[in-house]
């Protein structure tokens, strides 16, 4: 499978000093954002004794691991150990770290040597991520206005208007999530009930 | 195939005054069904192959599947006058049986999983402690273990230094010994005793054998299973869900000399059931 960037949230539910659990095909990513704003993609393990670090707490531009307490500074590269306070960190202890930018108000990330940037959503606003039990051939299927593979696009009759409608789907371990994006000016309210009466006639095609 | 050694030790399967009671239990030992129950006043453990070896000791049944290659390990002090031994229940963790352990013989963790219980930052520090595994016995043990907490025990008040021992007597049973709030010659002594359901899954029993007259039989317990309920929390989270026994996927510290000395312990004996073997 070629590398691509995969969206894994939208930058509105990850606020400054935040860690939250994210995917990369697969691989599980501690994704964060500092006290100053800088966002990283992390592997979730910490090298110590393999605890989540998406269960960690931010400090300030570090990542520390709930378990012992094991700070990571803006390179991965372990910077303090609390255990042995006055100890300075090999500098061969350090997480793996993605590729991670946000645009358009989605959160994308990709393996650290992705070249390229993320697909463009310009004229979109992000509107909310929604998890499905079902795949992305029921959504279609549910949906058959929606045009595309992994990001899936339709002008769709909401009430009076024809409105744009954006989904971005990422696969994770728990099933499908879709992160929703409508466009400027958009009732946001009347968009997200119609992404949520989707997802039922999507996972009503999975039951039937 | 499950290794003989593992199937020749001793395994905790359930509270002894539960089955007492009436209590049936149906559960399961080293990923085989089996059935705890009371015959003709007996306590008797049943798997598929027909019955288990067992034996009843410290408040809970003890199993063997297969040729017990020795006695279940003591604990003398459950044997001392004026201690008050409390059976805390079951908690029950998706997790290697091993790692359920090593979190038991873990410090460090202290300020940061029981937060201003047992520890509290920034007395983080964790002093060098000695580590052997004792021949005559054959049991992992550490000593002069000390550390700072806020409360140590539900008797005690403030902030002391704490002692610690720790044991490891079997695969997955432990034992601590720490600093006795109320007594300055005695040691608290607490145990848990890890029955492997399955590699990826265990049923953990704490036990104490306290001196302690005042504190209620049910703050007692419920101290206990909150500290055990914290350390679930981090035990359901650690990838691989198998204790690895490759040095090369996790990084000690000297910290960690006892969870290193258990790992080499369990190796060279062959208990790797819940264990990762080569990284994946
Ligand atoms: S597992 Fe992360 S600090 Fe120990
Ligand atoms: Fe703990």
């Amino acid at each position: 499978m070629t590398p691509r960037w995969i969206a894994t949230g939208l930058s509105q539910d990850l606020p400054k000093a935040v860690v939250m659990a994210g995917h990369w095909q697969g691989h599980d990513l501690a994704v964060w954002r500092s006290a100053t704003g800088r966002l990283q993609a992390w592997n979730d393990r910490c090298p110590h004794r393999g605890m989540r670090l998406s269960h960690g707490f931010v400090r300030g531009e570090t990542l520390a691991c709930i378990y012992h307490g094991w700070v990571y500074g803006a390179d991965g590269g372990c910077k303090h150990i609390p255990a042995h306070p006055a100890l300075t960190p090999p500098a061969t202890i350090t997480v793996a770290s993605f590729a991670c930018v946000e645009q358009d108000g989605v959160i994308w990330v990709a393996p650290a040597d992705m070249a390229g940037a993320p697909p463009v959503l310009s004229d979109l606003q992000p509107l909310r991520s929604i998890s499905l039990t079902c795949d992305v051939a029921a959504v279609l299927a549910a949906e058959p206005a929606l045009q595309g593979q992994d990001i899936l696009r339709a002008t769709v009759q909401i009430g009076e208007q024809g409105q744009q409608v954006c989904l971005v789907a990422q696969e994770g371990p728990a099933g499908l999530t879709l992160h929703a994006l409508c466009g400027v000016g958009a009732d946001k309210v009347a968009v997200s009930r119609w992404v949520e009466d989707l997802r039922r006639r999507a996972e009503m095609k999975v039951a039937a | 195939m499950i290794a003989q050694q593992v199937l020749n030790e001793w395994y905790p399967v359930a509270m002894a005054a539960q089955i007492r009671a009436g209590q049936r239990r149906v559960t399961q030992l080293l990923g085989q069904p089996i059935t705890v129950d009371l015959q003709k006043g007996a306590i008797v453990v049943t798997g598929q192959g027909g019955a288990l070896h067992v034996t009843e000791a410290f408040g809970h049944v003890w199993a063997c599947p297969g040729t017990p290659a020795h006695d279940l390990f003591p604990i003398p002090e459950a044997l001392e006058p004026g201690r008050r031994l409390v059976d805390v229940g079951v908690v029950r963790v998706k997790c290697s049986p091993l790692r359920a352990v090593e979190n038991f013989l873990d410090i460090a963790h202290f300020p940061f999983v029981h937060t201003d219980v047992l520890g509290a930052e920034p007395h983080t520090e964790v002093n060098r402690y000695e580590v052997q595994i004792r021949e005559d016995s054959d049991e992992v043990w550490a000593t002069k273990v000390t550390f700072y907490q806020p409360q140590a025990a539900k008797s005690a008040e403030g902030g002391i230094v704490t002692q610690y021992m720790y044991r490891v007597p079997a695969p997955t049973a432990a034992v601590l010994y720490k600093t006795c709030p109320n007594r300055t010659d005695a040691w608290d002594v607490i145990g848990i005793f890890v029955q492997p359901l399955t590699e990826e899954l265990c049923d953990v029993w704490p036990w104490m054998a306290l001196y302690d007259d005042v504190t209620p039989q049910a703050e007692l317990i419920a101290f206990q299973q909150m500290i055990f309920l914290q350390d679930r929390s981090i035990l359901e989270n650690q990838i691989p869900r198998l204790l690895p026994l490759d040095p090369g996927m996790e990084i000690p510290t000297q910290a960690d000399l006892t969870s290193i000395a258990y790992r080499r312990w369990l190796k060279k004996r062959g208990l790797t059931y819940g264990a990762q073997m080569v990284a994946a």
